[in-house]
């Protein structure tokens, strides 16, 4: 059984559906597959159910409807299995505060069935990759964010999990330590062994991290593949103009003369051409020459954040 | 600080599932009491009032009433059905510190039976109590006040103080499942704690009590475990009789027990079956 489960996908959720009390459905039929060794992400802005999935697939939360997978375990009917092969790095401080770093991570690696001496081993080892052999023996209420962050990470990575779940590991991090965690899970991934399933509002580390994602909006996925991939969708450069009358009666304007495409939106009053055929320059003198008033205009590559926009009409990191 | 991305081999095989539930209850129960060791007022608070009322209340009362010496063992031993009830309430605000500090969230995920969050908790409950009354005890002894233990009544005594704990973990746990907040948690323990204690004979014989009272103090719990802790500490069986109204003492005693052991049965199950459906949505 064990062999089997050791060649198959690591994660597969297939229509997974939640909904709360008060019919609030958090989550609405998601379905996607992870391989082993793959960093996959969750994009989108809180509220989204980027975190009830997770708290589903780490059994945490329980699927309204639907079924998933952890390397073969059924995260309902073989819960336990499930979260053997599994850790969470949570996207709230999850410690014991008034215990050791190394007491949080004895416990983890305890209750995960480590032996102990292999476990003072690895806590050893990761304590010096991290950079917390200096603070192993502290309390966790004298750890700074990051440092506190890193211990998480250690604890989440002692067991040795074939799938690891971060949920937004970044928040509310300073920006230095967030660029140094971001170096680490990159490191992890280049690894390449340990798949990663990574929730995140942030575009730049889904970027920069993930082989894949899928972008949730209101618990469905509204668009899944290789970040290329899904900023290939717009074309390579996009123009982008704000006007001074009524956007959207604009963008009818430009859509009747050819200028712009379906796939044009407008957030406020920013108009958003992607441009698949023809150059920038042919779009911005095109549209020059119209009787559109136009404020700015200019063109660039496309983005995750545009992407986003033209599938949910929000914005991602003011959604978030 | 340098931060290096570990280098080790980051998945372990894959794992046969664990069976043997011993090794992550002795963790868990580690923790916990690591984690109590911690907070000293956690250990502390819940022994004032029955010492004061053990050493200092019930010598007053003995003087002001002109009653025997008996009395004071009388109020010492009704002072442990006090101090069960609040040690295990304590207790249950561990719970609610879990849940608030997020801590709940990484044993949720542990590859373990949830049960065993529960079951480990209570055994640090127990353990604690334990302690507790043995200090209540030895406190009592040294300020004079006489007890009669015998083997047999050792037993009846052990019995029923872990039962009663046990049955009055369950209630902390559930409690704590059930409210959101430790104020609210806080506010609700006088009621679960201390208002049966006054009702169930600690300080005077239940029929003392009006006769409608007296009916709703046999069917307390805290009754039935105070009448066997007095039997015995003290080989009095005038509270089973009280409650039974027979005089087949090891009758009585034995049907007391069931009681208390199906207290801890029904809320032991009734906090595990509410912990894990309010810890898992």
């Amino acid at each position: 059984m064990n062999a089997l489960r050791a060649d198959t996908v690591a994660i597969e959720a297939d229509e997974l559906r939640k909904v709360y009390p008060g019919e609030v459905e958090a989550v609405r039929g998601l379905s996607f597959t992870v391989e082993p060794g793959e960093v996959f992400g969750l994009l989108g802005p809180n509220g989204a159910g980027k975190s009830t999935t997770v708290g589903m697939l780490t059994t945490t939360i329980v699927p309204t409807a639907g079924t998933a997978r952890l390397a073969g375990y059924d995260v309902v009917r073989e819960s336990i299995g499930a979260r053997s092969i599994t850790s969470v790095v949570f996207q709230d401080a999850v410690v014991d505060r008034s215990l050791s770093g190394r007491e949080n991570v004895a416990i983890h690696a305890s209750l995960w069935r480590v032996p102990s001496d292999e476990a003072d081993a690895r806590i050893g080892e990761l304590a010096e990759t991290l950079g917390l052999a200096e603070l192993l023996e502290r309390p966790v209420s004298t750890y700074s964010g990051g440092q506190r962050r890193r211990l998480e990470i250690a604890r989440a990575l002692v067991s040795r999990p074939r799938v690891l779940f971060l949920d937004e590991p970044t928040v509310g991090l300073d920006p230095r330590i967030r660029a140094e965690l971001l170096d680490l899970i990159a490191g992890l991934r280049e690894r390449g062994r340990t798949t990663i399933l990574l929730t995140t509002h942030y575009l730049d580390e889904a970027e920069r991290l993930c082989d894949r994602l899928a972008i949730i909006h209101e618990g469905e996925i509204v668009a899944l593949g290789t970040p290329t991939a899904l900023r290939a969708d717009l074309g390579e450069k996009l123009v982008e103009l704000r006007v001074t009358d009524d956007a959207p009666l604009v963008l009818e304007q430009l859509r009747a003369r050819a200028i712009a495409g379906d796939d044009a939106f407008t957030v406020g009053s920013t108009i958003t051409i992607p441009l698949h055929d023809g150059s920038a320059r042919e779009a911005i003198a095109a549209i020059e020459t119209s009787d559109v008033t136009v404020a700015s205009i200019t063109s660039r590559a496309p983005t995750l954040d545009d992407v986003y926009l033209r599938l949910t009409g929000g914005r991602l990191n003011a959604a978030a | 600080m340098t931060v290096t991305s570990p280098e080790l081999e980051l998945i372990a095989p894959l794992p046969a599932i664990p069976r043997s539930p011993f090794p992550p209850l002795a963790t868990l129960a580690r923790r916990r009491l690591r984690l109590s060791a911690r907070t000293p007022r956690e250990l502390i608070v819940p022994l004032l009032t029955p010492i004061l009322f053990a050493l200092v209340i019930a010598p007053a009362l003995k003087q002001a009433l002109h009653t025997s010496n008996e009395y004071e063992a009388f109020v010492a031993t009704g002072t442990i059905g006090l101090l069960i009830p609040l040690n295990t309430m304590f207790a249950g605000i561990g719970v609610l510190v879990d849940r608030e500090s997020g801590a709940q969230r990484e044993l949720l995920s542990a590859p373990i039976s949830r049960a065993l969050l529960v079951l480990a908790n209570m055994a640090v409950a127990l353990a604690v109590t334990a302690l507790q009354v043995a200090v209540l005890i030895g406190a009592a002894r040294a300020r004079g006040i006489h007890f009669h233990i015998t083997g047999t009544g050792m037993l009846w005594f052990l019995a029923a103080g872990s039962l009663f704990t046990i049955g009055m973990y369950g209630a902390a746990e559930t409690l704590a499942a059930r409210v959101p907040r430790t104020e609210e948690y806080v506010a609700r323990v006088p009621v679960i704690a201390i208002v049966p204690w006054f009702l169930a004979g600690s300080l005077f014989p239940i029929t003392a009590l009006p006769n409608f009272l007296t009916w709703v103090a046999r069917f307390l719990p805290l009754t039935h475990a105070l009448a066997l802790i007095r039997y015995g500490l003290l080989g009095d069986p005038r509270g089973l009789e009280e409650i039974w109204k027979l005089h087949d003492v090891a009758a009585m005693a034995g049907m007391s027990l069931v009681v208390v052991a199906l207290f801890a049965a029904v809320l032991t199950a009734v906090g595990i079956r509410t912990f894990g459906r309010t810890a898992v949505r």
